[in-house]
């Protein structure tokens, strides 16, 4: 089959504007959820040509496990009857947002972002600032961006190029992280309408917040992410439903 | 005579790091904070130059451009598009309204500067002449 003319011209123009090209287990994952009749098989056929989404799959349905040796779910189709399509969707969806954050702090701070286990990471303690954005449309969800204020104070400082203590106060932080939660999310939203999950985004909404809990869409599901970089530790997590509408 | 950039972004983050960019050139900068002051301001200004995001509140980038474009006098003003949004219908979208270029955020101050290069003549800002020894 011939690419439509529209794929040719994107392609020149992503070309002609150095846009970096969308995962490929990611577009086509997001593809098949987006038309909703796709077969199993063909889900699985896709998650397994990418090792780290079927290990990150496996993981998450095997909640108890220490290891692999202890995995009672061994295979990628186990794992996806037993979590759902959208929990792999979701989980896709991890991998181009990490690489927006990590691109943006080695871009933007120059500081070299690592992606860990939410669970091996000292979690935030009492107020911290949160970012969240909402998307809206074919699929339906939240981003949300966790970071304690003294980290929140080191980031805005390295993005603007100035020293922590030159910060004029607490709106120019939340101003930070609202673009930093608007560049990771915008990646994010631009990968889904691609595959065909039409949405839009929501003015991001930041502040110092003590609630910890996440609201999941009905019919949704959730993805957890930590990145750490010396001592700031940032926590993401990810709502959705892929079938909003 | 100074080259005018206007900024159009609802971050005030982004508008700050913009302005870092050319600091070191013989710019004035502009700002605005959506698309319906960044019209107000261009057609006040006359830039030489917009650096516009897509999705603002109030009026978006996409509308501000295709109301530029409208405009006998401020179509010629070359666009760099400066946004997270790198969609595929969302570039297709824009290139054909027609913008210069277009850069995804997050981004480097010399990328910007270079794409900015290729629109307008960027002349570096005379070094301060430094005091005498007293």
């Amino acid at each position: 089959m011939q690419p439509q003319p529209d794929i040719n011209q994107y392609k020149e123009l992503a070309r002609r504007y150095g846009l970096g090209p969308t995962p490929e287990s990611v577009s086509r994952l997001t593809a098949l959820v987006a038309r909703q009749d796709a077969d199993v098989d063909e889900i699985v056929r896709v998650i397994e040509k990418d090792p780290g989404l079927s290990a990150r799959l496996l993981r998450v349905a095997n909640p108890h496990a220490a290891n692999e040796d202890e995995y009672t779910v061994g295979t990628v189709e186990a794992a996806l009857l037993r979590n759902g399509i959208g929990c792999a969707l979701l989980l896709a969806m991890g991998t181009p947002l990490s690489l927006a954050l990590t691109k943006t702090f080695q871009t933007m701070l120059s500081l070299k972002l690592e992606s860990v286990d939410p669970n091996e990471l000292a979690g935030l303690v009492g107020e911290h600032m949160l970012g969240s954005i909402g998307f809206i449309g074919k699929i339906a969800g939240h981003v949300y961006l966790r970071m304690s204020l003294a980290s929140a104070r080191t980031v805005a400082a390295g993005i603007l190029g100035i020293k922590p203590e030159e910060i004029g106060g607490r709106d120019e932080i939340s101003d930070v992280i609202g673009e930093l939660s608007n560049i990771m999310t915008g990646n994010f939203k631009s990968n889904l309408c691609d595959a065909g999950l039409d949405c839009k985004l929501q003015p991001p909404k930041v502040g110092l917040s003590g609630d910890y809990s996440t609201p999941i869409e009905p019919g949704g599901g959730i993805e957890r992410l930590a990145f750490r970089a010396g001592d700031i530790h940032i926590f993401v997590e990810v709502t959705a439903n892929p079938w909003n509408e | 005579m100074a080259i005018k950039i206007l900024s159009v972004d609802d971050s005030r983050t982004i508008r700050l790091i913009v302005g870092k960019a050319f600091k070191p050139y013989d710019c004035t900068m502009l700002e605005a904070g959506n698309g319906e002051e960044g019209l107000v301001v261009a057609a006040r200004e006359k830039p030489d130059l917009i650096i516009l995001d897509v999705t603002m509140p109030v009026m978006d980038g996409v509308t501000m451009l295709t109301k530029l474009k409208e405009d006998a006098v401020l179509k010629v003003i070359p666009v760099i598009m400066l946004t997270a949004e790198s969609g595929r219908d969302n570039v297709l979208q824009i290139a054909r309204l027609g913008v210069r270029d277009y850069l995804v955020k997050p981004f480097k101050e010399d990328q910007l500067v270079e794409k900015a290069g290729r629109c307008v003549t960027l002349v570096k800002r005379a070094a301060a002449p430094t005091a005498p020894a007293a």
